[in-house]
C-alpha cells in the first residue's frame, strides 16, 4: 500500500490576547495510506479540529504552526514561521469538508457560481460551460438532483447542503479530504447518506484518502479503517477501527468508549459512564501523562514522566500502563475513576462529571 | 416570475404609503390654526385702505383662488389633482410666485451639491471600510480612528471650521452664495467656472462626514463577514483573496445600499444647515425662509417632495435588495 500522507511532529498553538500560547496540537504524527479512512476522535478541545485545520493547510491567526513536516505523495512541505504553502494546494491536493456546512456557501450566491469559482481558482483559463458540465456529471454520478446547482444555499435542506458541500470539496479530485465533523449537525438518516456518499467517492477514486474528524465514535467505527484517539493535544492511541473499539489499550480510549452508546457486544451490557473531571487547560497541561488526573489506572510515574509509546506505527498506545502490559487491552471498568481525588491539579476540578464525547452516540 | 411577484408587491406598498403621505401632508397643513387668507388680507389692508365691502370681495376672491370655500373632501381631491399635475399653488410670502417655479430654481443647487457628495462619500467610505477590515493592522487602526472622528464631528461644525479657515483666513475660496454677483444661472463655461469655486466648501463639509460614517459601517459589516464560515471554506478550497473579498463585499453591502438610497432620498430636503452656513441657494435655504415666514404652500410642497423622494428611495432599496439577496425575495413571496 502506498503512503498518501505523512505528517510528522506537528506542533501548533493559538496565541491568546495576552501573548500566551495554547498548544492545541503538540508533537502529533499521523499518516494515511492510499484508499484509507483515518478517523480522529476525542472530546471537545482535544485539538482534533486544529489538527484538521493544519492538515487542510487552512491555518489562520491566532493559530500558528510552530513546526512539523508534511509529505503528500512525495511532495514535501515544511511548516514553520516562514512556510509558504502554495494556495492552489488547497482544494486540489488537500481539501476541507467543513463542520457546519450550513453557512459554508455565501448566502447570496448560487451553488453553480461557487463551483465555477473553485474550478477557476485552480485553472485560470477554465471556461464556465466546461466547468459546469463537469460539475453536472459529478452530481449525476453521486445521485444528487441536478437542480441543486441552480439553488441558493437557503433553498437546500441541511443534509442536502452537506452533500452539496461534499461535492464541491471534492470537485478537483483532491488527494486527501479532511472531513471536520461533517455529520455532527445532521440527523441519523442524513448522516448515513453522507457516509455512503463518501464511501462511493473513495471507491470511484475521486479522492485517495480521508481524514475523518469527529467526536462521534459510532460513526467513526462505521467509516474509518484506522482510528487515532486524541487527548489534550496529543495522540494517545492508534489502532484499526475494530481493534480500537474491541481492545482499547489506552485508558482514555476505554473511558471514551464507555461514555457513549456503542452497539458492540462488549459495551452493550455496560452502563454509560462518564469521565470525571474536564479536559486540562492547554495553557498549562498537567505534567507527566496528561490524562493522569482523570485516569483510574494512574501510577506514581504517570504524575511525573511522559508516557512511552508502546507498539508499532500502526498500532500504539502512549501509556505507562500499556507499556507494562504489552498487548493487553485496558479493563474498561477500571479505566475511569468513580471520583476525583481531592487536591488534584486538575483544571476546574470539582465540577460535575462531564460526559466525554459531547454527542452521545446515535444508535446506528 | 418570482421576482415579478416581488416587484408587484413592492409597487402596491409604494402606492399605499404614497396615498397615506398625501393625506397626512394635506391634513397637517390644515390643522395649523388660522387661515392663510386671513394673513394675506390682513397684510394687504394694513395701511387701512378699503371698505368692509372691498375687503370682503378680496377675501372671497382669495378663498376661491386657494379653493378654501369647498368642503374638505373636495379640497383634498383638488389638492391631489394639482399635485399630480405638478402644481403646488402660489407662495404667500412671495405672492404671486408659483411654488413649482421656486422649487425648480432651488432644487438643482441642492442636487448639484449633495448627489456628488453622497456618491463620492459612499464609494470612498465603503472601499476604505472594506480594505481596513481586510488588511487589519495599522491601516485599519488609522482609517478607523479617522473615520470615527470624521463622522462624530457635527457637520455644521465642520462647515463653519472650513468656512473660517479656507474662506475667511486663507481667502482661497468664496465664503458664501452659489455664484458671483452680476452673473445669472445659465449653461455657460464662465458661469460653471464661477459656480464651482462656491461649490467646493459645502461639498467637502458634507463629503468628509459622509465618508466617515460609511467607512465605520462598512468596516464592522466586513469584519463580521470575514469571520463567517463561507470565507473559511472558500479559503480552504484555494479560492483567491480577491474573489473572497468580492463575496464579502456583496454580503456586507446589503445594509450599506439601503443607507445610500435613503441618503439620496433625504437629499431632496437639502442639507439645511450646510446650505445656511454657506448661504447656498438650495432647497434647505428655501425651506428655512418659508418656515420663518409661515409660507405654507412652500413648506407643504417641500415636505411632500421629501416624502416622495424617501418613498421612492425605499422602493429602490427594496428592488435592489431583492435583486442581490435571494433570501429577501423568498421571504417576501412566501416561497422557500
Amino acid at each position: 500500500m502506498t503512503r498518501l500522507l505523512d505528517a510528522r511532529n506537528l506542533r501548533a498553538a493559538y496565541r491568546t490576547q495576552d501573548g500566551r500560547l495554547v498548544r492545541a496540537v503538540d508533537d502529533v504524527s499521523v499518516h494515511v495510506d492510499e484508499g484509507e479512512v483515518l478517523g480522529v476522535a476525542g472530546e471537545s478541545g482535544c485539538g482534533k479540529s486544529t489538527l484538521g485545520a493544519i492538515l487542510s493547510l487552512n491555518v489562520r491567526s491566532p493559530l500558528q504552526v510552530e513546526s512539523g513536516t508534511l509529505d503528500i505523495e512525495g511532495k514535501r512541505q515544511d511548516f514553520g514561521a516562514s512556510a509558504k504553502i502554495p494556495r492552489t494546494w488547497r482544494g486540489s491536493v488537500v481539501s476541507l469538508l467543513p463542520q457546519g456546512a450550513m453557512n459554508s456557501i455565501s448566502p447570496t450566491m448560487r451553488v453553480r457560481d461557487l463551483c465555477f469559482d473553485v474550478v477557476r481558482a485552480h485553472d485560470r483559463r477554465a471556461r464556465r460551460s466546461d466547468a459546469l458540465d463537469r460539475v453536472r456529471d459529478r452530481i449525476a454520478d453521486l445521485g444528487l438532483p441536478p437542480r441543486v446547482l441552480d439553488a441558493y444555499p437557503h433553498q437546500l435542506s441541511g443534509g442536502m447542503k452537506q452533500r452539496v458541500v461534499t461535492v464541491i470539496s471534492t470537485l478537483l479530485n483532491p488527494r486527501l479530504l479532511i472531513a471536520d465533523e461533517p455529520t455532527s449537525a445532521l440527523d441519523v438518516s442524513s448522516q448515513r447518506a453522507l457516509i455512503e456518499m463518501l464511501k462511493e467517492m473513495l471507491e470511484q477514486k475521486i479522492m485517495a484518502g480521508v481524514i475523518f474528524v469527529t467526536h462521534d465514535l459510532p460513526v467513526l467505527r462505521t467509516v474509518s479503517d484506522r482510528i487515532a484517539v486524541m487527548y489534550a493535544g496529543k495522540i494517545v492511541e492508534v489502532a484499526d477501527a475494530g481493534d480500537l473499539v474491541d481492545r482499547p489499550r489506552h485508558p482514555y480510549s476505554a473511558a471514551l468508549l464507555s461514555s457513549v452508546l456503542v452497539p458492540e457486544p462488549r459495551y452493550r451490557t455496560m452502563r454509560v459512564k462518564g469521565i470525571p473531571g474536564a479536559p486540562p487547560n492547554l495553557l498549562d497541561p498537567p505534567p507527566g501523562c496528561r490524562f493522569h488526573p482523570r485516569c483510574g489506572l494512574a501510577m506514581p510515574q504517570c504524575h511525573t514522566d511522559e508516557p512511552p509509546t508502546d507498539g508499532t506505527e500502526l498500532r500504539y498506545s502512549a501509556c505507562h500502563w500499556s507499556a507494562q502490559h504489552p498487548g493487553e487491552s485496558v479493563p474498561v471498568e477500571a479505566a475511569t475513576r468513580d471520583e476525583l481525588d481531592g487536591g488534584e491539579p486538575l483544571d476546574r476540578a470539582g465540577e460535575p462529571v462531564a460526559l466525554a464525547g459531547d454527542g452521545t452516540g446515535v444508535g446506528r | 416570475m418570482q421576482f415579478a411577484r416581488y416587484l408587484l408587491r413592492r409597487t402596491l406598498w409604494l402606492l399605499v404609503t404614497f396615498v397615506a403621505a398625501m393625506v397626512l401632508v394635506f391634513l397637517l397643513i390644515r390643522l395649523v390654526p388660522g387661515n392663510p387668507v386671513d394673513a394675506i388680507v390682513a397684510q394687504m389692508t394694513r395701511g387701512g385702505g378699503g371698505s368692509g365691502e372691498q375687503v370682503r370681495a378680496i377675501y372671497d376672491n382669495y378663498m376661491r383662488e386657494f379653493g378654501l370655500d369647498l368642503p374638505l373632501w373636495q379640497q383634498f381631491l383638488v389638492f391631489c389633482q394639482n399635485v399630480l399635475q405638478g402644481d403646488f399653488g402660489t407662495s404667500f410670502a412671495q405672492y404671486p410666485a408659483p411654488v413649482t417655479a421656486m422649487i425648480g430654481q432651488a432644487l438643482p443647487w441642492s442636487i448639484a451639491i449633495q448627489l456628488p457628495a453622497i456618491v463620492v462619500g459612499w464609494l470612498v467610505g465603503n472601499v476604505v471600510g472594506a480594505v481596513a477590515a481586510f488588511r487589519g493592522g495599522w491601516f485599519d487602526k488609522g482609517a478607523f480612528l479617522t473615520s470615527i472622528f470624521a463622522t462624530s464631528v457635527p457637520y455644521y461644525c465642520l462647515a463653519i471650521i472650513l468656512l473660517f479657515v479656507v474662506a475667511v483666513r486663507m481667502q482661497i475660496l468664496p465664503a458664501g452664495g452659489g455664484y458671483s454677483f452680476g452673473l445669472s444661472p445659465e449653461l455657460t463655461l464662465t458661469f460653471f467656472g464661477d459656480a464651482i469655486t462656491y461649490f467646493w466648501l459645502p461639498f467637502w463639509s458634507l463629503v468628509i462626514v459622509f465618508i466617515g460614517g460609511q467607512a465605520v459601517g462598512m468596516r464592522s459589516m466586513a469584519i463580521y463577514e470575514l469571520g463567517s464560515d463561507y470565507v473559511n471554506y472558500a479559503r480552504g478550497l484555494g479560492i483567491g483573496d480577491n474573489r473572497i473579498t468580492r463575496y464579502i463585499f456583496r454580503n456586507a453591502m446589503l445594509p450599506q445600499l439601503s443607507g445610500l438610497a435613503l441618503s439620496i432620498g433625504g437629499m431632496i430636503g437639502g442639507a439645511l444647515i450646510t446650505e445656511l452656513v454657506f448661504n447656498y441657494p438650495g432647497l434647505g435655504t428655501l425651506l428655512f425662509t418659508a418656515i420663518s415666514s409661515n409660507d405654507y404652500p412652500v413648506i407643504q410642497a417641500i415636505v411632500l417632495l421629501i416624502t416622495i423622494a424617501v418613498l421612492l428611495a425605499n422602493f429602490l432599496v427594496d428592488v435592489v435588495n431583492g435583486l442581490i439577496d435571494p433570501r429577501i425575495r423568498a421571504a417576501e413571496t412566501g416561497d422557500r
